[in-house]
């Protein structure tokens, strides 16, 4: 009986994983099916759901017509240097509120809770002067200066270091390093985890931006991915295919990534809200 | 004897504390120096946006006229733009997507927060629409939500509905529909973050309970909910932020159509900026609902000043 009532909870516990899989993961496995039908009408009634054949035609032509290694090495110069910039920054400006005790600590503090609540729509206008007023319109690094400061991994690095025990400072002064040096080669390497974190949530909000670029950068051939995609999406909205396989090819490289580093991520994602 | 020993340990003193303030100076010197770079970064994109809007708001800056300061206009036509208005009513009615997703997370978290075969690979796929980008997600939901399309395919057959809608550019259902697409996306990251505190409940706590004789639900009402507070205290304003502040949904799918059914605030500051080309008008919108935003997210504080709860 017992076995019986156990295998049955099992198969009742799986029964609604898998409902809930399907919901999250069936959009885009449909988008792949039509990806692989060209020529099918999405918007034929009954719609197709399952492929009854798979070609890749869509791929290669889609590919043809827009340069997709282009779109990615856009994507991924950009994404590298904001990453390695948002993480330096991160860790530099999060440490003094971590373990310093000085005047204004809390003010700061203060001023990056309240800056959480600014509607991002607001601060789009004044950053469009800004960067325009730097002389830094159609450039990567236009696209790139606003984003690698941002306050949620501040709080993330913040939260790491305090969570890096006191005696590990205390022996670097024993020694005489000086702050930086403490803080480089002290600690910088015990809080790697949280670094790892704001690095792939970094990598993954460039990889996904796609409204900063086109309103900083004029020329389409310097878009990234998503910025391509909603390009593509806009003039050929007609061609089902194309864009589905434009689609797929966009969303497979972060969901790989995704997949490669989750361990670290869903660790830091857990880590950043037990403070 | 004993005086000049007490004088003694006062000078000690007296030089312990001169060290040690001049120890703090230093030390404050060294946080600036560490802080400097990201404040300027800081300043610049975040700091300068909030206080450069203020005076902007007071003029009628844009690329077509000449800037002149002009007062309250601005506020006194915001109050009076029936287009306004609505996105404000909009952006409110989004929060009931809150709850929803609130409700659905955690009971997602519960069911894989488990060892069992394969777990790991729902747990990622569950995570999966909150990596990819906005476009993508609008291009797949606007096909499936699209009068011929999988969605009204689905519900027909099981018989909840009887005729085609067209789910994203139906008046009284456009709102609704991106509603749901976003809690389809979000769901995976509250997941996650509830999931973490799942696992942060002392599993001999959870035994106790059950050698006095408690239920799996007296164990859910008594343990579990209890502990699993801070985190959906953090979720909700997190994704309460999110929903009045919706932008991407709404803008790659619908800007704000059809006519201003789904026309959030956040879609209209954007508008009367980057479509209008009145910066002076949306500043004045931005400084508006920045002040709506703030009344609410005090209101929240001071009710859950209890908590306790560290914004992070």
């Amino acid at each position: 009986m017992r076995i019986i009532s156990k295998s049955l909870k099992k198969l009742f516990l799986y029964f609604w994983l898998i409902v809930f899989a399907l919901f999250m993961m069936g959009p885009f496995l449909w988008l792949v099916s039509v990806s692989l039908m060209p020529g099918e009408n999405v918007f034929s009634f009954p719609p197709k759901i399952f492929p009854t054949f798979i070609d890749f035609k869509n791929y290669i032509e889609v590919w043809e017509f827009m340069d997709f290694f282009k779109y990615i090495w856009n994507t991924v110069v950009m994404a590298v240097i904001g990453v390695v910039l948002s993480i330096f920054f991160s860790c530099l400006t999060a440490y003094p509120l971590a373990v310093f005790k000085f005047k204004g600590r809390d003010t700061i503090f203060l001023l990056l809770v309240a800056t959480m609540i600014i509607p991002a729509a607001a601060g789009l206008v004044v950053n469009y002067l800004t960067i325009n007023a730097l002389g830094l319109m159609d450039t990567y690094l236009g696209v790139i200066l606003p984003s690698i400061i941002s306050v949620f991994n501040i709080f993330l690095m913040r939260q790491a270091y305090m969570g890096v025990p006191l005696e590990i400072r205390d022996s670097g002064k024993m020694d005489g390093a000086s702050e930086f040096r403490i803080w480089f080669q002290l600690i910088m390497p015990m809080v790697k985890p949280a670094i790892a974190v704001i690095g792939l949530l970094e990598f993954m909000a460039f990889w996904n931006n796609f409204l900063w670029p086109i309103i900083v950068l004029n020329d389409t051939s310097k878009y990234p991915i998503a910025s391509a995609l909603s390009f593509l999406n806009g003039q050929f909205s007609f061609n089902f295919g194309w864009i589905a396989a434009g689609t797929v090819i966009s969303v497979i490289p972060i969901i790989v990534v995704f997949l490669f580093t989750q361990k670290y991520y869903m660790e830091g994602i857990s880590g950043a809200v037990k403070g | 004897m004993l005086n000049t020993q007490l004088l003694k340990e006062q000078e000690i003193k007296k030089a312990g504390i001169k060290s040690e303030r001049k120890r703090k100076s230093s030390e404050a010197k060294i946080a600036w120096l560490f802080m400097a770079p990201g404040l300027v970064l800081l300043c610049l994109f975040v700091f300068w946006p909030i206080i450069y809007s203020v005076p902007l708001a007071f003029t009628n800056y844009s690329v077509i006229s000449e800037t002149k300061f002009i007062g309250l206009e601005n506020f006194t036509r915001a109050f009076t733009d029936t287009n306004f208005i609505v996105s404000l009513k909009n952006s409110m009615l989004y929060v009931i997507v809150v709850p929803f997703i609130q409700l659905f997370s955690i009971l997602m978290a519960i069911l894989v927060n488990r060892k069992m075969a394969g777990i790991k690979f729902f747990r990622s796929a569950y995570y999966i629409p909150v990596v990819t980008s906005m476009v993508a997600v609008a291009i797949i939901w606007g096909w499936l939500l699209s009068q011929n399309g999988v969605v009204n395919y689905i519900l027909m057959s099981v018989g909840i509905i009887d005729e085609k809608i067209s789910w994203l550019s139906n008046f009284d259902t456009a709102l609704w529909a991106l509603m749901f697409i976003t809690l389809w996306k979000g769901l995976g990251y509250y997941m996650m973050i509830y999931l973490a505190g799942l696992q942060a409940i002392p599993q001999d706590l959870v035994e106790a309970a059950q050698i006095d004789g408690a239920n799996r639900w007296q164990v859910i009402r008594h343990i579990t909910i209890p502990l699993l507070k801070p985190y959906v205290f953090f979720c909700s304003l997190i994704s309460l932020m999110g929903a009045i502040r919706v932008f991407d949904e709404v803008f790659v799918l619908t800007s704000g159509g059809p006519g201003n059914a789904t026309l959030t605030s956040s879609v209209y500051i954007y508008q009367q900026g980057f479509q209008q080309f009145d910066f002076g008008y949306s500043s004045a919108l931005g400084l508006i609902v920045s002040a709506i935003i703030m009344v609410i997210s005090i209101v929240i504080f001071a009710f859950n000043k209890k908590g306790g709860v560290n914004p992070y």
